[in-house]
């Protein structure tokens, strides 16, 4: 997962509360009707951007929603609401959500009429802006962090290599129309198009900015705010720009109203706009973060809120006030298939029959920051389908492990050669293991070496931060076996995104998102100097990945990854998948209304109000 | 004292590229993996990272970056002089946030070292002229809780009980001083005194030892009993003399506190040096941790010089080489 967690801006907190927190029942809505005005204030111990808020390249879901929800639209977008609903695509930019021709090769999208950007730009948004969208993610000094979700689009590499001037797959017959033409049919191009690298972008200030990030300070809106200090920027040449005062990646993000927001080009059921202003801030203090919510002087956070600040609620009849979404997310232990012991698929069926999850989800805050996971992919990604939700391979009563059943794997292994259940050999112990030294990851540690010890396997647990952790885990050569506190979002919902994690071509000396090594090949491992061991095959998903993605969107696509799901699961066991995430909320008494982003998993901040009244 | 000033001088700079090749050798040596990782999200191309190498200069090798940095640092580069980079994190220059993260961290250890003086030099004085009475008793069981409490526990329960329960002040966050100076004290008056009491506790000690010391000495004895005031006999020779030591140590105290502020800053949500360097280490930011660390390095040196200078000024005894 390397750092998806911190991408996600889900910072767990400690468990201690879990009876209270089970209690907690919250629901993700607040009270439905809000008034205008006022400030919505966000506070953080980090904003953690990728790419300082570059649309082009940034890759974390606090950015996203902010994206989504105030400044950017996409030509589809989603309605930012909890659930189900909240997954499904509805035009934003664009009249309608087209269907492909010419054999899925061909999107048409004609844009909404009267779409202006913020000042500084001002002008109508055409379809051109499209275009440099494109552009920017196509060119590599751009380094845009998810440009290879549009390779399927022709001429994309082309103009990457600098061989063409212009992206031969994007037309645009006129101001209003754009058309993609596409090298192979992509059944999830929507979605694709429904990340902010997506959005609009004003080529006469874009063409400015020629590093990674450099767009961030300076992002020019076509929501329904904008960067304070927009207006006082002065884009007549780009020596003249200067960054948005209203952005200080340090201190504070403060989007006021877009005067050139048009609401009849938008839908109140996508965004309601009532706050007059948003104000993200940082504060280096976490727990006078949610001192200050409870204290009305704040509204939200980016950080999850501690478990002693959700008892504290509970206890005093405000749990109204803890909001939570499934965010489409998992949390798992990572097995490496070519290191010992857990080369032996016995060795890692055993390791998933023992794990006491429920345990694991104590350490995480108890079920209200997650549910027991089974399976790779969360229920809801696959629309709760009737075929996955229960599904448990390996089960144990109350989620605690199964000592018994782990042992009869054990005895199939090569590492019992005792057949006393237990992994005799050398192999098993101080098996070296990456761990991260968050509070709530710290406090997986304990249970995870109390259920091993059961089998005769012994950690050597090295600590690191978040991204470390994630560094060393996804450099191929440091060959780490096991892997603690792994987390995985989806990037829109769709099962593919999850799938990539197992592909032999996401495999990479550096950056490596395939811990596992699902699918390596002896001549790729020689490559990248892993050995497999002796007599041991890899498995590989790859031919079945490829299948499932050329099936367009629905209940046939849909059924092939939740096969692929269980394949994984019990033919490859790559991961010990012991969570589904949720994002928990605190929000503050002058909060009127509140909603669940599904698409970005955070804040919907189109659909939030504020009582200015009940503020300090 | 010329010679000796531009001597040490000489050795601030050798200091300097010292600390500055360990930090770099410490960000590299460190398990933490390739650093361009940090910020080519979560699932990097080759090609995303290799742009982002080459964006942060990490496509050369440890030497040879290390040289560009100080080639940097002496010529200036895109953003003047000296040349500080940019930060990984937010791309934005180093120059003007160390400049403005700095003026909130000397505020905060101008301020508290003011308090730490006012307090402890008084309670030291009054200590030494009555030992072992009540007060003094007092003082050194304060002291001790003082310097025994951790600063992020003192911090919290300031901020509890002065800003939370009583509202007396103001909770977390800075207001600059051209802004709005009644708000500006507010803020800063919990941060000061959270740095400062451990250290008077430690400065009242040493000056009721030194004065202790001082009042035993025959010139002393000489004054009184040339009739002298007391008062006279105190402030004039007596405190003089024990201050010596104490100024030399305020100067090293206030240089080492520079980079060292990070609890205070963090528990206060002040955005002083100390933080920043604190993020930037965890987030594999080298350009920041490099600012803060030649900051602090050029602090300490040249202060040391200053209170080296200071003591043979205050002491005629004591003359550098």
């Amino acid at each position: 997962m390397k750092s998806r967690l911190t991408a996600l801006g889900l910072g767990l907190c400690v468990g201690g509360a879990a009876v209270l927190l089970a209690a907690c029942g919250s629901s993700s809505s607040s009270t439905s009707s809000g008034t205008r005005g006022g400030t919505y204030r966000v506070e953080a111990t980090d904003f953690g951007f990728s790419n300082n808020f570059d649309p082009t390249g940034e890759y974390t879901t606090n950015a996203w929603g902010m994206y989504r929800g105030l400044l950017i639209r996409t030509l589809v977008g989603y309605k930012m609401i909890a659930g189900a609903a909240g997954n499904q695509l509805v035009p934003d930019l664009a009249t309608s959500v087209p269907t492909a021709t010419d054999g899925g090769l061909t999107w048409t999208f004609t844009l909404k009429s009267g779409v202006r950007y913020a000042p500084p730009v001002n002008r109508v948004i055409t379809s051109h802006d499209i275009v440099t969208a494109f552009e920017r993610i196509a060119n590599p000094a751009l380094a845009a962090q998810y440009g290879f979700y549009y390779t399927t689009i022709a001429g994309m590499d082309t103009y990457a290599s600098g061989k063409a001037k212009t992206i031969s797959g994007i037309t645009t017959p006129n101001n209003q129309t754009v058309v993609f033409h596409l090298t192979t049919p992509t059944p999830d191009f929507l979605y694709r198009l429904s990340l902010p690298a997506a959005g609009p972008i004003p080529q006469e200030v874009s063409k400015c900015f020629t590093t990674p990030g450099g767009y961030g300070r300076d992002v020019v809106s076509s929501g329904p705010y904008m960067i304070q200090g927009s207006d006082k920027v002065n884009i007549a040449s780009c020596s003249t720009i200067q960054p948005m005062a209203g952005f200080d990646p340090s201190s504070k993000l403060i989007m006021v109203r877009n005067p050139n927001y048009n609401p009849s080009t938008d839908s109140t059921s996508m965004r309601t706009a009532l706050p007059n202003e948003f104000a993200f801030t940082i504060n280096s203090n976490q727990a006078d973060i949610f001192n200050r919510i409870k204290a009305g002087q704040a509204d939200d956070s980016l950080n999850a809120p501690p478990a002693s600040a959700v008892a504290t609620l509970v206890a005093s009849n405000q749990k109204q006030l803890i909001k939570t979404g499934g965010a489409d997310a998992t949390k798992y232990i990572s097995m490496n298939l070519t290191q010992a012991p857990f080369d032996d698929i016995h060795v890692r069926k055993a390791v998933n029959l023992i794990m006491d999850k429920a345990g694991l989800q104590q350490a995480n805050g108890g079920p209200l920051f997650g549910l027991i996971a089974t399976h790779i992919v969360p229920d809801t990604m696959y629309n709760n389908d009737s075929a996955i939700t229960g599904y448990n391979p390996y089960p144990s009563a109350n989620n605690a492990g199964d000592l018994a059943a782990a042992q009869a794997q054990m005895r199939q292994s090569k590492y019992d050669p005792k057949q006393d259940g237990l992994c005799d050999t050398s192999a098993c112990k101080n098996v070296f293991t990456i761990a991260v030294n968050t509070s709530q990851d710290l406090n997986e540690i304990p249970v995870v070496q109390s259920a091993l010890a059961k089998l005769g396997i012994t950690l050597n647990i090295r600590q690191l931060t978040p991204s470390a952790a994630s560094g060393v885990v996804s450099t191929v050569s440091r060959n780490v076996p096991l892997a603690l506190s792994q987390g995985f979002a989806k990037d829109y919902a769709d099962p593919s995104t999850f799938m990539v994690l197992f592909e032999s071509s996401s495999i990479a000396p550096t950056g490596n998102v395939n811990a596992s090594l699902v699918g390596l090949t002896p001549a790729l491992a020689q490559q990248l100097g892993v050995t497999i061991p002796k007599d041991d095959v890899i498995p590989s998903v790859d031919a079945q990945a490829a299948a499932c993605g050329k099936i367009p969107t629905g209940n046939a696509r849909t059924t092939c990854y939740i096969n692929l799901d269980k394949y994984l699961m019990e033919n490859v066991v790559p991961w010990v998948p012991y969570l589904s995430l949720n994002q928990v909320h605190m929000i503050s008494p002058a909060v009127t209304m509140w909603d669940y982003d599904q698409s970005s998993d955070t804040t919907a901040y189109s659909h939030v109000a504020v009582n200015p009244a009940k503020q300090s | 004292m010329g010679r000796y000033i531009l001597r040490r001088l000489m050795w601030t700079v050798v200091v300097v590229i010292i600390v500055t090749l360990i930090t770099f050798v410490i960000f590299y040596v460190l398990p933490s993996g390739d650093p361009a990782l940090r910020f080519a999200g979560k699932e990097p191309t080759a090609q995303v990272l290799a742009q982002v190498r080459t964006d942060l200069g990490l496509n050369h090798s440890v030497a040879v970056q290390y040289l560009l940095y100080l080639k940097r640092l002496v010529l200036g580069d895109r953003y003047g002089w000296p040349g500080l980079g940019f930060s990984y994190s937010s791309g934005a220059a180093i120059a003007p946030q160390l400049w403005q993260r700095a003026q909130i961290t000397i505020q905060l250890v101008l301020g508290a070292a003011v308090l730490w003086m006012v307090i402890g030099i008084p309670v030291g004085v009054f200590s030494a002229l009555r030992p072992r009475s009540r007060f003094d008793r007092a003082s050194l069981f304060v002291g001790l809780v003082f310097i025994s409490t951790p600063v992020f526990w003192l911090g919290l329960l300031m901020l509890w009980l002065f800003s939370s329960t009583l509202g007396w002040l103001q909770g977390t966050g800075y207001v600059a001083f051209t802004t709005d100076p009644v708000q500006w004290a507010a803020h800063m008056l919990m941060p000061w005194i959270t740095l400062s009491l451990a250290f008077a506790a430690i400065y009242a000690r040493m000056v009721r030892s030194n004065m202790l010391d001082t009042l035993g000495e025959d010139y002393i004895r000489t004054a009184r009993a040339k009739g002298l005031p007391e008062r006279r006999i105190v402030t004039r020779h007596a405190l003089r003399a024990s201050l010596v030591p104490i100024v030399t140590l305020l100067a090293v105290d206030i240089a080492t506190l520079v980079g060292g502020t990070v609890i205070v800053e963090t528990v206060f949500n002040l955005q002083g040096l100390g933080s920043w360097v604190l993020n930037g280490a965890l987030n594999q930011d080298l350009p920041v941790t490099l600012a803060v660390t030649l900051v602090a390095t050029i602090a300490v040196s040249l202060l040391s010089l200053v209170a080296d200078i200071l003591y043979a000024y205050m002491d005629p005894r004591v003359r550098p080489e």
